[in-house]
């Protein structure tokens, strides 16, 4: 070993101790670099919580409270990116709406809409790429279609919804075949939207995590909804004729009327159980969604006053931008404070919400049949505890505050 | 080939973290910083990107059946919990590059070249097992040392395992191993001795996992969940919920446009 001494090691904090001179590394995780983990009591006090007590013995059991699931690691770039392309998704459908039924002087709001569209996927692939841990590898995405995973069947969307957006806008106006051919794109695009506008919903729910898995059937539809809501908003505020306003208008209303009804209904079915809503209820987490429904609301009530003034039209479409965008944050940070919970992972399972709900199997892992709503606390009485002075598992006072010295 | 897979008999754990380590010296994997997670001894806390072996120290004032402390009611229940290779994996499932595969010992195996590292595996295992590092952006899980199992060696862990409490080998004869344990257990008074996921009866959410466990205590004990499900499962209902979305929003767009055209024109 000669000149290698254990500082130097120390220093150069490879995670492994090993001279990296000496051989070369290529086992499987020799590429990964060292990270210290969280430190559980950073401030290095005295517990005030017996393990015994806060794990096994608790009402309903969990390793030390520890979180049962990974957290998503998506940052915000993907909630952001689920308003986009919801916005891009509703917007496509409404150009092929207006091209199929709206006639010669509506042909500027279809342009206008394939235009949002167009950025708005752009805009959507950007964040996404941003997103992943290895960026230079997102071309991996289109490398297989999985039509278990909506992610995959979601960039397939996303690719096809860009490229009949910006073909539809190349050939706009084109004689012959070239012009066929970009209304044609047009219409795909519309019908591209629809996926583009509820798969990312289809895709949260598609996942491990509590709360978003138990609100699978509503959350398709708040996504759904809020994307009209957001298109019609954005375009709201884009220049337009009197007779697209009429259009606008009443499309992001009643994108608002849904939004706010589908929100009611996700929370309806998340309070199947508390610890499912609970992140809905309390916390930043439950005042961002209820923000966004009253931005929403007010909203909503600018846009039926009578008698509008720009001034009230611009806030209306403002604040439904806004309430779309705090839904989005709300039931993304909703999912990241239920996958840190353990018990909202373990009490909808007890209660017969894991695999039983969809096998109808009559058994828990642990052997014993399922009984609905299964009870969540330990069946097998507390066996008698006998008092010793040595039977230290009672929570630990704490410590009194020092007197600061003078 | 055939199915390989481990059996982890937690009866048999005593919490020596050999496996951890011989994990992390195979695979070159990195420390995790050599600091307490201030519960109990465990200072590794869960599984995730460079700990494919996890030791769980659960430390309870309740007695195990057959033995008994004089001075207080106590034990310990230790357990090495892994990445459970399942028969339907919800991170398979879910990655949308296919860089996750079954290989041809039927265990589940990131591939690092194409992972691009969207982290939807992360948020679609049932376990929380898989977990994507920061520093190089890839998703990272226990891989059965498929390394060592193409060249018919154990894999680290269960080679390393002093007390036999990590068994390699064919998933059917680990599983008919698994049975005879449990009624010899049975046999001894350790009436609440049973199997974690060794088939698809016992855990159709999974279709039954690759590395299964015998356990004394309820899983959430181990946090372990008690029914998990493949996510894909319950998938289906969400793509039908989306169908009547986009019906719906067919019809407020045309309407819109209907009802707009009709004003402009009347
Ligand atoms: S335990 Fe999780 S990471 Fe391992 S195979 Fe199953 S789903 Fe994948
Ligand atoms: S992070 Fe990598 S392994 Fe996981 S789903 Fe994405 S591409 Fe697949």
């Amino acid at each position: 070993m000669g000149d290698i001494r254990p500082e130097d090691l120390e220093k150069r904090q490879d995670g492994r101790n090993i001279d990296s001179r000496l051989g070369e590394l290529s086992g499987e995780g020799a590429q990964q670099r060292v990270r210290d983990i969280d430190e559980a009591n950073p401030t290095r006090g005295v517990l005030r919580t017996r393990p015994s007590r806060s794990g096994v013995l608790a009402e309903s059991p969990s390793y030390y409270g520890q979180p049962a699931l990974k957290e998503p690691v998506w940052i915000w770039s993907i909630p952001l990116y689920f308003y986009v392309g919801g916005v891009a998704g509703a917007a496509s459908v409404l150009g092929a709406a207006t091209d199929v039924a709206g006639g010669k002087h509506l042909e500027g709001m279809g342009r206008k809409c394939r235009w949002v569209g167009t950025v708005g996927d752009m805009v959507s692939a950007g964040l996404l790429i941003y997103d992943l841990g290895r960026p230079e590898r997102f071309l991996n995405m289109m490398r297989v279609f999985r039509p278990t995973s909506p992610m995959s069947v979601g960039s397939w969307v996303l690719a096809g919804s860009g490229a009949m957006n910006t073909a539809s806008l190349l050939f706009a106006g084109r004689r012959g075949w070239l012009g066929r051919a970009g209304e044609g794109a047009a219409l795909g695009a519309g019908l591209f939207g629809f996926p583009l506008a509820g798969y990312t919903a289809v895709l949260i729910a598609n996942t491990a995590v509590p709360v978003w898995q138990a609100t699978r059937k509503t959350l398709p539809l708040l996504f759904m909804s809020s994307a009209m809501a957001s298109a019609g908003s954005l375009l709201e505020l884009l220049p337009h004729s009197r007779g697209e306003e009429k259009i606008l208008r009443l499309f992001s209303t009643l994108g608002k009327v849904c939004e706010l009804l589908a929100g009611v209904a996700v929370q309806h079915e998340a309070s199947r159980l508390e610890v499912l809503e609970r992140p809905l209820k309390h916390g930043p987490t439950g005042r961002m969604w209820k923000a966004a429904k009253a931005c929403t609301a007010a909203s909503l009530v600018l846009g039926v006053w009578p008698g509008r003034r720009r001034w009230m039209k611009v806030a209306g479409a403002l604040l439904g931008s806004t309430g779309a965008l705090l839904t989005r944050f709300a039931v993304f940070r909703a999912g990241k404070a239920s996958a840190s919970d353990p018990q909202a992972t373990f009490q909808p399972q007890r209660e017969g919400m894991g695999a039983a709900e969809v096998t109808g199997n009559t058994h828990a892992s642990d052997g014993r049949p399922f009984e609905f709503p299964l009870p969540v606390l330990r069946e097998s009485p507390e066996p008698p505890r006998r008092q010793t002075s040595s039977a230290r598992f009672e929570e630990l006072e704490p410590e009194p505050p020092s007197a600061p010295e003078s | 080939m055939g199915q390989k897979g481990f059996f982890t008999d937690t009866t048999l754990c005593i919490g020596c973290k050999a496996c951890e380590v011989a994990c992390k010296q195979w695979n070159q994997l990195p420390d995790d910083g050599f600091r307490l997670t201030g519960m109990s001894y465990d200072n590794t806390g869960h599984l995730g990107a460079s700990t494919w072996r996890h030791v769980a120290f659960v430390e309870r004032p309740v007695p195990l059946p057959t033995q008994t402390v004089g001075l207080m009611d106590f034990s310990w229940l230790m357990s090495s919990d892994v990445c459970k290779h399942c028969q339907r994996a919800g991170c398979l499932e879910a990655c949308p590059t296919g860089a996750i595969i079954r290989t041809e010992f039927d265990t589940v195996y990131v591939q690092p070249d194409v992972c691009n590292g969207c982290g939807y595996c992360v948020a679609a295992c049932p376990f929380g097992v898989i977990d994507r590092r920061e520093d190089d952006g890839r998703a990272w899980k226990c891989t059965l040392c498929y390394d060592r199992l193409g060249e018919d060696m154990t894999p680290a862990c269960a080679k390393a395992c002093p007390t036999a409490s990590i068994q390699f080998g064919d998933v059917d004869e680990l599983r008919e191993r698994a049975y005879r344990r449990v009624a010899q257990l049975h046999e001894k008074g350790w009436e609440q001795a049973y199997l974690y996921g060794a088939d698809a009866e016992s855990q159709p959410g999974t279709g039954g996992l690759n590395a299964f466990f015998l356990l004394v205590d309820k899983p959430e004990v181990y946090n372990l969940p008690p029914d998990p499900v493949v996510p894909t499962m319950k998938g289906k209902e969400a793509w039908a919920s989306m169908g009547w979305g986009a019906l719906g929003m067919a019809v407020v767009a045309l309407g819109a446009v209907l009802f707009g055209r009709e004003v402009t024109h009347g």
